[in-house]
């Protein structure tokens, strides 16, 4: 069965035993087709593109000193408030009666609104005596329940766009709740 | 008339180089990669300009629903967490403290977990079939105040890493009063103020509509 050859290379007149010429090429190709087929695998299941994040700070809700507590003028606050549609509603300082209704698009949303407020702050609420500094213009976020998350992280990139200097997330006031439910108008609550 | 010969050359072209470059690729690729945790649910994650990019951390998924997850970026840092966390609660749940190391390394191979305290035990002992179904439908971590036990979680993954970021991922459409009570939750009962919100680049509300005007 198993006989081993020992007939020699073939019919050689010389009698040397000669190995055949064999080219030393090899096909590479089912190689490369195979390595393509791992890199597509590879590059379809990877993460290489590592999630953004957006910074959130939080105040502490602890006892703040009376001094430390930053001084706020009506003249500079912008208030947002976000409602269950997706519409932005927003007013200046303390005035609820003049809720308007805004979106998020683009530069002629709510963006338009802040820009204005923040140049209008610059020009009419002076200087604060206590940090010899202008007054920055503040924005206060109210998120209404049952808005969505979505809403939240567009009101805050808008801030971090018009590069808001202040700005922080408040609870909701049941006068705003009542007006953004009521389309804007402010009926029961005498115009302040 | 002369003839003109045109000389025969040969088809085939030398694969070496392409099949260097290939490799080189697929190296490049095989290193870099790491395969994406399966999520329990899908979770839509809003658009933002923000480019700062988040490599490990925490991370608190709330679904659409208003479920929350937790996922940790290794494993070590799991069985750690774990063992952190019987430490912690282990009186009030005392089927925590059978937890083998067997089961704790178990734990450490988890991505997403999402399962109350009192029914870890008994999803660290399925074995890989069954825990595949069961991963489908997660039932999350109870966030409410009488069981909050994601302030526990926090807690115990703060303990065992100080320096680890701590993210929320949040769907499009999660209502906002289940992201405030996370927030709620990290910086009254965690004592967390400082976190990360993730987003993505592009696509977003803003460039969307803007094709709407």
């Amino acid at each position: 069965m198993a006989e081993i050859d020992t007939s020699g290379g073939g019919g050689h007149k010389d009698g040397k035993v000669r190995a055949k010429k064999m080219s030393t090429k090899v096909d590479l190709t089912p190689m490369v087709d195979l390595a393509f087929l791992l890199i597509t695998f590879f590059m379809l299941t990877t993460t290489l593109n590592k999630p953004s994040a957006m910074e959130l700070n939080m105040p502490k809700k602890e006892d703040i000193d009376e001094k430390d507590k930053p001084e706020v003028m009506e003249c500079q606050v912008l208030n947002v408030l976000l409602d269950t549609l997706d519409n932005v509603w927003y007013y200046e300082g303390l005035k609820v009666a003049d809720l308007q209704k805004t979106t998020f698009a683009g530069d002629a949303g709510i963006r338009k609104q802040i820009l204005r407020t923040k140049k209008r702050v610059s020009k009419e609420c002076g200087i604060s005596p206590k940090t010899n500094k202008e007054r920055p213009m503040i924005c206060l976020i109210k998120l209404l329940p049952g808005s969505r998350y979505k809403n939240m992280v567009d009101i805050l990139d808008e801030m971090d766009i018009a590069q808001v200097p202040v700005y922080a997330i408040q609870d909701f006031s049941p006068i705003e709740k009542e007006a953004v439910d009521n389309g804007g108008n402010v009926k029961t609550f005498a115009k302040e | 008339m002369p003839k003109i010969n045109v000389a025969r050359k040969s088809t085939s072209v030398d694969m070496t180089a392409m099949c260097d470059v290939s490799f080189l690729l697929l190296t490049f690729f095989i290193l870099t990669s790491k395969f994406k945790p399966a999520d329990p649910v899908m979770i839509d994650i809003p658009s933002a300009r923000s480019m700062t990019k988040i490599e490990k951390a925490i991370v608190i998924s709330l679904s659409k629903d208003g479920k929350a997850y937790l996922a940790f970026a290794d494993q070590e840092m799991r069985r750690e967490t774990l063992q952190k966390m019987v430490e912690r609660v282990g009186e009030r749940f005392p089927d925590l403290k059978g937890i083998t190391p067997e089961q704790t390394k178990q734990f450490g191979f988890i991505e997403v977990f999402g399962t109350p305290l009192e029914d870890l035990p008994r999803v660290l002992k399925l074995n890989g079939g069954d825990y595949k179904t069961y991963q489908d439908k997660l039932p999350g971590i109870p966030t409410d105040s009488v069981h909050n036990q994601l302030a526990d979680w926090i807690w115990a993954a703060r303990y065992a890493n100080p320096k680890m970021k701590i993210a929320i991922k949040g769907d499009k459409s999660t209502n906002i009063k289940d992201v405030q009570r996370v927030i709620e939750i990290l910086t009254k009962d965690a004592d967390v103020h400082r976190f990360n919100l993730i987003t993505t680049l592009g696509g977003g509300a803003t460039t969307e509509e803007k094709k709407e005007e």
